[in-house]
């Protein structure tokens, strides 16, 4: 293998750019020099009268029809081919999650990292996976030439590669609100060697209170240290006597932990005095848990400290290690009332994945298939081919009705469930533990 | 005594039959020219406050951080710039002020095929035009979206955005019903004589509008009456939480606003190739190609929409298919560039104001449509959109081709219209002011972009200043251009002196008849036309 050398974005950009630019120049050159020369030659002084009557020359007009033809194909290609380096990911790039939301930026790394500046390693490209939690948004890196819409509901991608260490502006170049213009961060490229070491730095340095604002964007407008932003600072934030506007009148009221959780959930409902009705509302965005965390952190800081929950993640990483932790974890009996947020039981966490829930309840509520409640070592009746049959429900036939749903089906249910090869024989241990714990 | 005053009512033609008192006369008046001089003053009246707001925004830019107002206010400033002037100025214009004042005459025709349905579009425009006033001071504020109205933040933000939509659904009405009406006209009322190769190319290219507006318009009604829905009902349509997406409405959007765009620019291009042949006493260069290349415009530019939207996440071959389309629409609007260069060579050539607005058109497009050409390269698009490039770019399109080409049919028809001359002294030094600004301003703003400013920013880093704040200045002696451009032309239009039937030397039909024409343009009798409009020997002027 013979491999190319790799065209960077700016390369490919700029390319297309000064073939633009060039062709461009001359033809406006062309233009005013012609459109200056003739006002100047034929003026009246000059010519009382016009010296012909000429009013089409078709050879001349074909001409200045193919010419620019051909000229805009050129543009064209080159626009093309350079917007398709754009588009290739190097096999080598570095995934990295970007999230975006009003007003600031989250940066994932792959081993669960995150950081409100984009860390590369330089000389290696990095590929940004987009996402955006609320409206859109636009990740453009003016230095790399790079731009890229954050879309709520879809994963976009932009790529790009930093020759030269530096930190590089990073805009959002898509409208997203009244802060728009200062959703703005860097790129940091650091060499390689820094860049590993700073991966694996634990982030030792925040508590955890100042984590989860990180983590939901709440620092891009409210400051810690009393500075004045977009919404008002979080420095001395309890207690606080502050004068808010409750549907049209001005009331004044000191911050209690009620009234913050309400301005998180409710934004719109009282509006602090002197600052725009504009932050989002994060009812659904901010789990029980972390929500409890936020505010124990902005009521007292020392209160949340002692607690010690440890660096807080992401919350993608922490999704796909669930998984990897429900072989390992099998034996742990649920303990659901200590930890409410993390699902307990692995058997639970793999029925909630797989979508088993969304037609068997765990209640005794009929929705589309038997409720799971109470389910195992019940005798049922069910229906082989076209005989009725009284089965009991053990272990051998959980493994049958997952992997081959339709051979036997509880009679007065419809035989609609689709088979899920997929599950191993310790997914389905686990999801037997699990359900004989639904008595 | 009651004699004199009879034959100067006669003198000043349809100013001085009235069919009811007062202001009654024309805001309940049929009459082509006195809608269309409604529509010019109320266009008039909204550019101005639609530059008043831009000079705010440049005021704000003249460095980073709070200058002058809020973020909140800043954005509500821009979105209402961005509404009045293209929804308020732009689009209705040319076609509707200079299109109802002039080309019902340019045909032979005493006035549109739907007289009524003309002052009912006018009553459209101030109802739509109230409507968008009234979205600043009630519910939520000031709409603060940006005037393309990008979902899901236009679903979301608390201010007044439904009226806002409503404002733009009536005001599209306004818009297709002046386009059903000129295109019903032209087909229906030329007079005798008056054959197709024979219409004046400003009539030509309302033509090339009119279907415009009448297939492109509705779909921004539906994609506004969407937006009113998702806003006021949930219906979820642009919610991907709701099986929606928010990249629909980006393209119903730009299926309306891209067309938009040359809603905007072919009256623009119809104005320059009727005032170049005037001021060089040459037939127009190439009369058929203009007339093909208005509608491969109209045609072509309505399968293009997508080139706003490289980088949304719409797909590669998306990208491909609408960039080649892009760069094929750039073909016909070249060729009428050569076209008017050509009609300058050998011929007698009169600076007058009329024609030097006309070919700072010609200057400031091409800047404009080249810097187009960047913009319609899928690489390039990728690092200047959404910068100020951008701005700059359709700023030299939109003021520096529609706008310059206003100002041009100003100075070449009012005087027709109102009987009266301005001081052209005046308004050539003015339109020196305006050049200097304008080039100042706009271009600062290319540069800036293409550093990486992005657009709608209230805010920047320290290293864009410099750019910024020479573009405040520009702005300022833009502005200076403009008032002594207005004082000048409205000083003359009321107290200049008297013009006679045909000041310029035009030979169509505009110009056969007096200044200010009679209430049904051509008395008793309809003319017939024998010649072409460009037919200066024919007519007598050479």
């Amino acid at each position: 293998m013979n491999p190319q050398p790799l065209i960077t974005t700016t390369e490919a950009v700029d390319k297309a750019l000064y073939v633009i630019f060039g062709i461009s120049c001359i033809a406006l050159l062309g233009v005013t020099v012609a459109m200056v020369y003739f006002v100047w030659r034929y003026s009246r002084k000059r010519y009382p009268q016009p010296l012909s009557q000429k009013d089409h020359n078709v050879w001349l007009e074909i001409t200045w029809t193919i010419i620019p033809t051909i000229l805009v194909m050129v543009m064209f290609w080159y626009g093309w081919d350079g917007y398709l380096s754009l588009r290739r990911i190097p096999d080598n790039a570095i995934p990295i999650q970007g999230s975006s939301r009003m007003w600031s930026w989250l940066f994932t790394y792959e081993n669960g990292k995150t950081s409100d500046k984009l860390y590369v390693p330089v000389g290696q490209p990095v590929n940004i996976r987009l996402s955006s939690e609320d409206v859109l948004h636009s990740f453009y890196v003016p230095a790399f030439r790079v731009k890229r819409d954050c879309v709520p509901g879809m994963e976009t991608y932009a790529w790009f590669v930093a020759e030269e260490p530096g930190s590089y502006d990073l805009f959002c170049a898509e409208y997203c609100g009244v802060a728009h213009s200062s959703m703005i961060t860097t790129v940091e490229a650091i060499p390689a060697a820094e860049f590993a070491g700073w991966l694996a730095e634990k982030p030792v340095a925040t508590s955890p209170g100042i984590g989860l604002l990180q983590k939901h964007g709440c620092l891009g407008c409210h400051s810690l240290d009393g500075s004045a932003s977009v919404g008002p600072t979080f420095q001395g934030i309890s207690g606080r006597q502050v004068t808010v506007a409750t549907d049209g009148k001005n009331r004044t009221l000191s911050t209690d932990r009620i009234y913050l959780k309400k301005s998180i959930t409710d934004p719109g409902a009282d509006i602090v005095e002197g600052f725009p009705p504009a932050m989002p509302s994060y009812a659904d965005q901010i789990p029980a848990e972390e929500m409890e965390g936020i505010l124990d952190y902005l009521m007292d800081e020392e209160g949340n400290k002692a607690e010690d929950k440890g660096p807080i993640e992401a919350k993608q990483p922490m999704e796909k290690k669930v998984e990897a932790e429900v072989v390992e974890e099998q034996s742990v009996e649920p303990t659901a009332t200590n930890k409410p947020a993390i699902p307990a039981n692995p058997g639970q966490t793999l029925a909630d994945q797989n979508g088993c829930l969304g037609c068997h309840s765990i209640d005794g509520t009929r929705i589309v298939g038997p409720s799971f409640k109470g389910m195992m070592e019940r005798e049922r009746t069910i229906i082989r081919g076209e005989q009725k049959e009284k089965i009991l429900a053990d272990s051998d036939y959980l493994t049958r009705s997952i992997r081959e749903p339709s051979a036997e089906v509880v009679e007065g249910y419809p035989a609609i469930m689709p088979s899920f090869p997929d599950f191993s024989d310790d997914d389905i241990k686990a999801l037997q533990d699990w359900l004989e714990t639904l008595k | 005594m009651s004699e004199t005053t009879a034959t100067a009512a006669n003198d000043r033609g349809f100013w001085g039959e009235a069919n009811y008192p007062g202001i009654f006369g024309w805001i309940f008046s049929t009459d082509h020219k006195r809608i269309g001089l409604l529509y010019f003053w109320s266009v008039l009246t909204f550019f101005c406050v639609g530059v008043l707001l831009g000079l705010l925004l440049r005021l704000e830019l003249f460095a980073p951080g709070e200058t002058i107002m809020s973020a909140q206010t800043y954005n509500a400033t821009f979105t209402l710039h961005g509404v009045i002037m293209i929804f308020l100025f732009i689009i209705p214009g040319i076609p509707a002020a200079f299109g109802n004042l002039i080309m019902p005459i340019q045909i032979g025709a005493r006035d549109v095929s739907f007289p009524k349905l003309n002052l009912f579009s006018w009553w459209l425009y101030i109802t739509g035009a109230t409507l968008a006033v009234t979205s600043l001071f009630t519910g939520g504020g000031p709409p603060d979206t940006g005037w393309t109205f990008y979902v899901p933040f236009s679903a979301q933000t608390s201010t007044n955005v439904s009226l806002a939509a409503v404002a733009v659904f009536i005001l599209g009405f306004s818009s297709i019903l002046t386009g059903l009406n000129f295109v019903t006209t032209i087909h229906r009322l030329r007079t005798k004589g008056m054959t197709w190769m024979r219409i004046p190319l400003f009539t030509w290219s309302l033509y090339a509008t009119a279907w415009i507006q009448i297939l492109a318009t509705p779909v921004i009604g539906i994609t506004v009456a969407l937006l009113f829905a998702e806003r006021v009902l949930g219906t979820g349509l642009f919610d991907p939480a709701q099986g929606g997406d928010p990249i629909m409405f980006q393209h119903l959007f730009w299926i309306y606003s891209h067309p938009a765009v040359y809603i905007m620019v072919l009256p623009g291009m119809g104005v320059i190739s009727d005032i170049i042949p005037v001021f060089s006493r040459k037939p127009a260069f190439g009369y058929k190609a203009i007339v093909v290349s208005s509608m491969a415009i109209a045609f072509a530019g309505s399968l293009v929409w997508a080139h706003h939207m490289y980088t949304s996440g719409i797909s590669d071959m998306a990208v491909m298919i609408f960039s080649f389309l892009t760069f094929i629409v750039a073909i016909p609007s070249a060729i009428k560039v050569f076209n008017w260069l050509a009609t300058l060579y050998e011929g007698s050539i009169l600076l007058d104001p009329p024609l030097l607005y006309a070919l700072s058109f010609i200057l400031l497009f091409t800047i404009g449509g080249l810097s187009g050409l960047v913009l319609g390269a899928a690489a390039a698009d990728v690092h200047v959109h959404d910068t100020y490039f951008v701005v700059g770019h359709f700023h030299f399109v939109m003021f520096g081709g529609t706008g310059m080409a206003f100002f041009a049919a100003m100075h070449y028809w009012l005087p027709k219209i109102y009987g009266r001359m301005y001081d052209k002294t005046v308004a050539t030094v003015a339109w020196g002011v305006i050049i200097v600004g304008f080039l100042i301003l706009y271009i600062s703003m290319k540069v800036v972009g293409m550093m990486g400013m992005p657009r709608r920013y209230y805010d920047y880093v320290p290293e864009f200043t410099g750019l910024n704040q020479l573009a405040t200045v520009g702005s300022w002696i833009l502005a200076i251009g403009l008032i002594l451009m207005f004082v000048n032309i409205i000083h003359g239009l009321f107290k200049g002196d008297p013009v006679e039937a045909n000041p310029w030397g035009g030979a169509s039909l505009e110009w056969q008849i007096p200044s200010p024409p009679p209430t049904e343009n051509f008395g008793e009798e309809d003319p017939v036309v024998t010649h072409g409009p460009y037919d200066f020997k024919k007519a007598g002027i050479l």
